[in-house]
């Protein structure tokens, strides 16, 4: 009986999500639901903001940082000044799987959090590099870099993480230390661009860089205050129903697809390549 | 959605069953409860003199309710107002009211010209004279509420002491919502009711049947075996000895569909939801393993 699992009463369970591949909400839910022991411990304690898909990806869909009107009271939220919207806004917290089941079932389709947690806003625990290949640089041309980049943060001591964006890209974390401004992050990210930019003609390291045909950018930018990553595990909005999945780096040295890794596939994954990320916080030192 | 039916359901279910296991023949339920909200507040007036009165309600349709369900996945229908032509459902805004005044011929008015006639409510019931209770034909009662004294009791209570010494009751009107209805004011169990009637237009005369007139005067033998019988079969008039047998049985029904006896009500949910309750169970216990 629905009462007793979950608070939330679903509706519109019908309603087709990803045309192309018939994706139900049922199904959709469905993906969050299996997905949430492996995305809550990401999303806790984050003020997220969500893309929200109601008639499904191929219609008009919405950004929401802002709890929504007629939220349970349930919902934990955080009262944050937001940079960007230069006002208070009210965020969600989603730090359970009623929260994470209730988002679904709004149909937020992609979940983005910040790189730093709601109690110290200032203080990430990961830094990112966003790697960006730039047409017709494809995935390959990405993880081609990526392996580049771990080459580089190997050789420096660190111990970084790979996910597929869920598009054409690749997103490399370090979890560090909650002891780093995103100044420093972003500096540090910048930097090691910088020096791949050296190592590689591929690889870009400049925002005025970014629209070089076949060129990959380390971007470094989204290392501040306010921005945001999609979430481990989201889903994204994509005709394929693809997810910004955590992989092993030996993934990359074979071709991959991002439409390998869907909404269908993604849950039968057995292996957790993210399993310690929590466990080795590092320090942003070069040894 | 699912989940509210479901509980509502359960919970009559319940209500209905307490006393009954109570007392195992008296299946019948417990008398309708108190309603604990005035449904109007006012004053009966008499001449000069004002009794303030709150109106609760006291007669419930406590039949067997049904929700019409779609069959195929439980969910609760709703109604629409669609147009005749066209078979388009029409929004609100759209709608006015019509007097039909021949076949598909009607008089058109809008809210504002409506509400401009109806009747006022002044909060309060005019009692012009006092009648005997007994010689108001019930056919013409409606409906009735328990009035309650408002503010203060002694006006009430002086009230409800005289009607039950003289056996009387006021007659008078009242207006609820936005109609206006011929009433009485009656003791009855010790406090004082008021009893809503039909105006006598909305009562037909049976003696319009034509075939009254084709009735022959009986036999004397006849009425007298029929008379015999009549007063053989003589008493009083007893409530408890009517039960509500469909009520009973469907009561039953439901008791056992409950217990998983029977199909159809607590069929499995569509396959969908099942695929969710499935992963929700298995993610709950991954969960609850970190």
């Amino acid at each position: 009986m629905t009462e007793k699992l979950t608070k939330v009463s679903f509706s519109n369970l019908d309603k087709v999500l990803y045309p192309k591949l018939k994706v139900t909400k049922a199904q959709f839910i469905e993906y969050y639901i299996k997905m949430a022991p492996k995305m809550l411990p990401f999303l806790s304690d984050r003020p997220i903001v969500l893309t929200r898909y109601p008639d499904g990806v191929e219609k008009q869909g919405f950004y929401e940082k802002d709890a929504p009107q007629g939220m349970p009271n349930w919902v934990k939220t955080v009262k944050l000044y937001s940079e960007t919207a230069k006002r208070y806004v009210r965020y969600i917290l989603c730090n359970d799987l009623d929260t994470l089941i209730w988002l679904a079932n709004l149909a937020a389709v992609e979940i983005h959090m910040p790189l730093s947690r709601a109690d110290d806003r200032g203080k990430p625990d990961f830094a990112f590099f966003d790697v960006d290949p730039e047409p017709p640089a494809t995935i390959d041309d990405a993880a081609e870099v990526a392996l580049l980049l771990k080459e580089n943060l190997d050789a420096l001591g660190f111990k970084a993480y790979v996910k597929m964006s869920g598009k054409k890209g690749l997103h490399v974390l370090l979890p560090i230390r909650r002891e780093y401004t995103f100044k420093e992050t972003r500096d540090f990210v910048h930097a090691i661009g910088k020096h791949m930019a050296k190592q590689s003609d591929k690889v870009v390291s400049e925002f005025s860089d970014t629209k070089k045909p076949s060129k990959v950018f380390v971007d470094y930018a989204q290392n501040s205050h306010g921005k945001t990553m999609v979430c481990p595990y989201s889903l994204r909005v994509t005709p394929d129903a693809t997810v910004s999945t955590p992989i092993d780096w030996s993934d990359l040295k074979k071709s991959i697809k991002p439409a390998e890794f869907n909404i269908h596939s993604v849950p039968r994954l057995k292996k957790e390549p993210w399993k310690d990320i929590f466990e080795n916080p590092q320090k942003l030192e070069v040894k | 959605m699912e989940k509210k039916t479901r509980k509502t359901r359960k919970q009559q279910v319940v209500e209905a069953e307490k006393p009954a296991e109570k007392q195992e023949e008296a299946a019948e339920p417990a008398r309708a409860p108190v309603s604990r909200r005035p449904i109007w507040s006012g004053s009966i007036t008499v001449g000069l003199i004002n009794v303030p009165v709150k109106l609760y309600a006291m007669i419930f349709d406590r039949g067997v309710t049904f929700h019409f369900l779609h069959k195929v996945d439980n969910a609760p229908l709703r109604y629409e107002k669609v147009c005749t032509r066209d078979g388009k459902v029409v929004p609100w805004p759209e709608v006015v009211k019509g007097y039909e005044v021949a076949k598909n011929e009607y008089v058109v008015f809008g809210k504002e010209e409506l509400d401009a006639v109806k009747p006022e409510s002044d909060k309060r019931i005019r009692i012009s004279k006092f009648v005997d209770y007994f010689s108001v034909d019930p056919l013409y009662f409606y409906s009735s509420y328990v009035l309650m004294p408002d503010k203060s009791k002694d006006a009430y209570g002086l009230l409800l002491a005289a009607l039950q010494k003289m056996n009387k009751a006021g007659a008078g009107r009242i207006t609820l919502r936005t109609k206006e209805y011929p009433a009485l004011v009656h003791a009855y169990k010790d406090a004082l009711v008021l009893t809503t009637m039909r105006y006598a237009y909305d009562v037909a005369d049976p003696r319009s049947f034509e075939e009254l007139k084709e009735l022959a005067a009986p036999e004397k033998a006849e009425l007298y075996l029929a008379r015999k019988i009549i007063d053989d079969l003589s008493g009083e008039f007893d409530m408890a000895e009517y039960k509500d047998a469909y009520r009973q049985r469907v009561q039953e029904l439901i008791k056992k569909k409950l217990k998983g006896e029977a199909i159809t009500v607590e069929k499995p949910p569509k396959e969908e939801v099942k695929g969710l309750m499935e992963a929700l169970r298995e993610t709950l216990k991954q969960l609850e393993k970190k």
